[in-house]
């Protein structure tokens, strides 16, 4: 595809998956792993496209699981235009999640500014309901803010991502050594961030050796992500049968 | 209540409209969601085709659509139990039994808060980075696969606790919610799917935290001492794990800055690789 229908593919893209239309289908749509399928069948790329989905979703993990729905930073813009730009230059994956991260921060002001508008449409709302109009509820709840929402996100990731190709590809060929390696070691440090969170929605304190042990099962075990999922489910439901014999004791 | 109910009644609530209700809530939970209610307009949008079906008159109809448009807001999945009880509530209601606006109100807004709170620590802070975590590698390879199984796995299994929910809320009433909330069970759920959490996010450290350090002292005698390989015989990966802590650390005491994070792993990473620690 040429990047002027990338540009419009991904513009649709973020205005669909942050539509949120499906409440858990669309919060998996704007992860970028996910993101990264589409961006990959679209530049026929899959193998980078995925290798810079998986990288940006690291630094994303745990972000979305933030109580209240209040994002504090935007995967879904961070990846619409991180994922296909870095695939068009040949970024490294690294490169390219140091691209993403100050979109990421913008969506964030992008989300308030439609949950703002949103605001209209409850009002709306209240009239429908004075006139007993169940049909006027349902597009108020539905068609408006998805109007609405078209309009505020499909011309930020458009324009960004059709002359950002060419400019990434000079910005690239510039880039010198030491800022190269500030990157690389970004790319390592950032995943570490994601986990953070992931740490301090998930658990309680007391349970951190469980995160120990699964970290070290992988250094000193060597053992690969599934086998550790196996039995992170088994460890989880056998101390659960314990825990509840305590408490019924 | 909702055992009882009168079987021969022309307006009776069909399973499929309860449904019909959760699909609605379940589409558009997020998508009018609004800083001044948040999702009452969807809650109310998720009601309207029981309501239609109860309230014949307009001015029945238009009171019961007002009594769903005030604040209301919980998480989407385990939220539909609310739902569930909602729609019994308001048939019993529609049938001259003495049931309040307030009551109704009452178990909405009661119920939204704790069952917000199991739905985040459940649905959103275990099963969704589990999901991802496990599919990550095939990701990291360059297989399509990393993003297509979450893709299709987690939907799938949030609607499929949505639509038991969302029935047994409706069926048996009130009480589905007491053992719920105080059977333990709940609690027994958050713990294991913390516990399967948070080893897999140990786990996926180990693989995706990479850093290194390159510092080499060289001695005039000759021998070098490589700095990375002495702190590999202490403890692999202590470079890695520190890095998590410390930010695990900061996020505890000043809460979630996440982009003042970011700016400082930003800039940390610039003077490292300036003065080559890193």
């Amino acid at each position: 595809m040429s990047v002027l229908g990338i540009s419009i593919f991904m513009g649709v893209y973020y205005w669909f998956s942050r539509l949120r239309l499906g409440y858990t289908f669309s919060s998996m749509l704007l992860q970028p792993v996910t993101m990264s399928v589409f961006v990959g069948l679209i530049t026929g790329n899959m193998e980078l496209s995925m290798k810079i989905g998986a990288g940006l979703q690291l630094v994303y993990l745990g972000v979305t699981s933030t109580p209240g729905g209040n994002v504090p930073s935007d995967p879904a813009l961070a990846g619409c235009i991180a994922i296909p730009i870095g695939v068009l230059a040949n970024m490294s994956p690294e490169v390219a999640i140091a691209l993403a991260i100050p979109f990421g921060v913008i969506g964030v002001f992008v989300d308030q500014l439609r949950r703002t508008t949103n605001a209209i449409w409850i009002h709306m709302a209240d009239n429908y309901a004075e006139k007993a109009d169940t049909k006027g509820i349902l597009r108020a709840a539905f068609l408006y803010p998805a109007i609405a929402g078209f309009i505020i996100r499909f011309p930020i990731v458009f324009i960004i991502d059709y002359f950002g190709v060419s400019a990434a590809q000079k910005i690239i060929d510039i880039i010198p050594q030491w800022l190269m390696h500030s990157f690389e070691i970004m790319g390592g440090i950032l995943p570490a961030l994601g986990f953070a969170i992931t740490l301090t929605v998930i658990g309680k304190k007391k349970l951190i050796p469980f995160y120990i042990i699964g970290f070290f099962a992988v250094l000193y075990l060597e053992l690969n992500t599934m086998a550790v999922a196996i039995f992170a489910i088994c460890i989880a439901l056998l101390l659960g049968l314990f825990k509840m014999k305590e408490e019924v004791v | 209540m909702g055992n009882n109910k009168i079987e021969n009644s022309t307006n009776k609530i069909t399973k499929k409209d309860v449904t019909k209700s959760m699909w609605i809530y379940y589409a558009g939970a997020e998508l009018s969601n609004s800083y001044e209610r948040l999702q009452s307009l969807v809650f109310c949008a998720s009601m309207t085709p029981i309501l239609k079906k109860l309230y014949k008159t307009d001015e029945e109809l238009s009171a019961a659509l007002k009594r769903h448009l005030v604040f209301f807001n919980t998480e989407g999945i385990i939220g539909a139990v609310i739902q569930g009880i909602t729609i019994s509530m308001e048939e019993q209601k529609a049938k001259g039994e003495d049931i309040t606006d307030d009551a109704i109100t009452g178990i909405k807004t009661g119920l939204m808060g704790p069952l917000a709170g199991i739905g985040d620590a459940i649905i959103w802070a275990a099963l969704m980075p589990i999901l991802i975590s496990i599919f990550l590698p095939f990701a990291s390879n360059g297989s399509a696969m990393g993003g297509i199984m979450p893709l299709i796995l987690y939907p799938l299994i949030t609607i499929l606790i949505s639509y038991y929910l969302i029935h047994n809320g409706y069926t048996l009433g009130k009480k589905s919610v007491v053992s719920m909330l105080h059977g333990g069970k709940m609690k027994q759920i958050i713990f294991t799917a913390n516990v399967i959490g948070l080893i897999m996010m140990g786990a996926l450290s180990a693989s995706y935290v990479t850093i290194s350090t390159p510092l080499v002292f060289q001695f005039t005698s000759g021998t070098q001492i490589v700095i990375q390989d002495i702190l590999d015989s202490v403890v692999i990966g202590i470079l890695p794990l520190t890095a998590v802590f410390v930010i695990y650390t900061y996020l505890k005491k000043k809460g979630p800055n996440y982009n003042r994070i970011l700016l400082s792993v930003v800039v940390f990473s610039i003077i490292c690789s300036l003065l080559g620690i890193l």
